[in-house]
């Protein structure tokens, strides 16, 4: 099974224009969005508040997608299904796996820096 | 340069189209919902509007009937960002007015074509506009001394007639026409007799108050109206009048000319009602006395 990188640099780039420093910008952006989303996640797990968990997760792939974080927008399109379905054992699951997915872009932007 | 307001609530997603933006020359507002977005385009210099369909506070559909309900001074033009594949989104957007939709994560050349659209449909209203505001003047001003027109100037006395008798002042009116005007068209051509208009209505206008209302009324008349005047003070400001056209000549391209006027003032100081036609009928009168008496005088009536 092939590993993806946690960001398609060559797409991302071409996405937002070429321009180097304008992507580092958005993924220093994206880091501390994420940062602040998973505390609302772990807060609406805490509460079982599903309808949140569904647009956070939605919202993530959305930003995802923007970046060419392919795997992370996957993560989250998987979190947004489990919190439409309200799958308590499904969410915490995807959440682990989105947290692992996180911590492998934050590696992956810190080597390449 | 055309503003285009961003209203979307991922940060990321609206940095991302601020820089395409004004990399591609357009100035740019940002708002993080709808309630910004509302508050952006209440300010008036929005142009056109790229607006998430989902928002908090209030979505992309809110904002956009708001723009269409409202009778903004200027058309906006619409772009609704949605999710792809969406197809009851976008039905509700064309029903909410939006001119137009790309769908996330669009397509940068794509979002570059639709802006441009939406760009030529600005440039189009604004032309229009430029159009109008040029046709209002027509519709107001002499063209030729950029004083008032018959028209105007006569509403502007129904005004003033009104106003004088709701503060219970007296409004005066003078008429006065050029001496001898056809005469110096004749001798020197029309060409010298508009530069002598020119010239007239410049000093009259600099030895009026800045309440007094001047226009042209015919070919070479002229018609002042004075609020909160009475016959006395309306004679003071005629003979300012005369003077300023009388005393020094108008230079023209021909030489300097000397010019007088003949005035005739009215009031409605004695009147139970300040009235348009008795005002512009007895000045009239009282100018034509002061042709009679050998020109270049006041008369009062």
């Amino acid at each position: 099974m092939e590993i993806r990188d946690p960001i398609d640099y060559p797409s991302a780039l071409q996405r937002i224009g070429n321009d180097e420093s304008f992507l580092k910008e958005l993924i220093d952006l994206y880091i501390m969005t994420f940062e602040s989303k998973r505390k609302e996640l772990l807060q609406a797990l805490a509460e079982k508040n599903f309808e949140e968990i569904r647009t956070i997760g939605h919202t993530l792939k959305g930003s995802s997608a923007n970046l060419s974080l392919l795997p992370l927008q996957e993560i989250s399109f998987q979190l947004e299904i489990a919190g439409e379905k309200a799958d308590i054992a499904k969410v915490a699951g995807t959440l682990e796996l989105l947290e692992l997915e996180f911590e492998r872009l934050k590696a992956f932007v810190s080597a390449k820096a | 340069m055309i503003k285009v307001l961003i209203a979307e609530d991922d940060s990321m997603s609206r940095r991302v189209l601020e820089k395409h933006l004004r990399d591609w020359g357009y100035e740019t507002v940002s708002a993080v919902n709808g309630k910004d977005a509302w508050r952006e385009i209440q300010k008036g210099t929005i142009q056109m509007a790229l607006l998430d369909w989902i928002m908090p506070k209030m979505d992309g559909a809110a904002v956009c009937r708001k723009i269409r309900e409202e009778n903004l001074s200027r058309y906006i033009y619409v772009i609704m960002l949605t999710i792809k594949d969406q197809q009851k989104d976008v039905r509700k957007g064309f029903a909410a007015g939006v001119d137009d939709y790309i769908s996330k994560p669009f397509d940068t050349d794509e979002l570059r074509a639709r802006l441009g659209t939406g760009k030529r449909i600005i440039n189009l209203q604004n032309q229009l506009l430029e159009s109008k505001e040029i046709l209002e003047k027509l519709a107001t001003y002499d063209p030729l001394t950029h004083l008032f027109n018959r028209n105007e100037i006569l509403d502007l006395l129904q005004e003033e007639c009104a106003r004088a008798d709701r503060e219970t002042r007296p409004v005066s009116t003078i008429m006065l026409d050029l001496d001898l005007f056809k005469d110096i068209n004749d001798t020197y051509g029309h060409h010298v007799g508009d530069e002598v208009l020119i010239e007239v209505a410049s000093r009259m206008r600099k030895v009026l108050r800045k309440y007094d209302k001047v226009g042209r009324y015919g070919g070479d008349e002229f018609f002042v109206i004075c609020p909160s005047c009475g016959l006395k003070n309306a004679e003071r400001i005629a003979e300012r009048l005369r003077r300023a056209i009388s005393s020094v000549k108008i230079r023209t391209e021909s030489g300097s000319i000397q010019a007088t006027i003949s005035l005739g003032c009215a009031s409605s100081e004695n009147q139970r009602q300040a009235s348009k036609e008795y005002l512009a009928k007895t000045s009239d009168k009282a100018m034509y006395h002061s042709k009679n008496k050998g020109r270049n005088c006041v008369t009062l009536l």
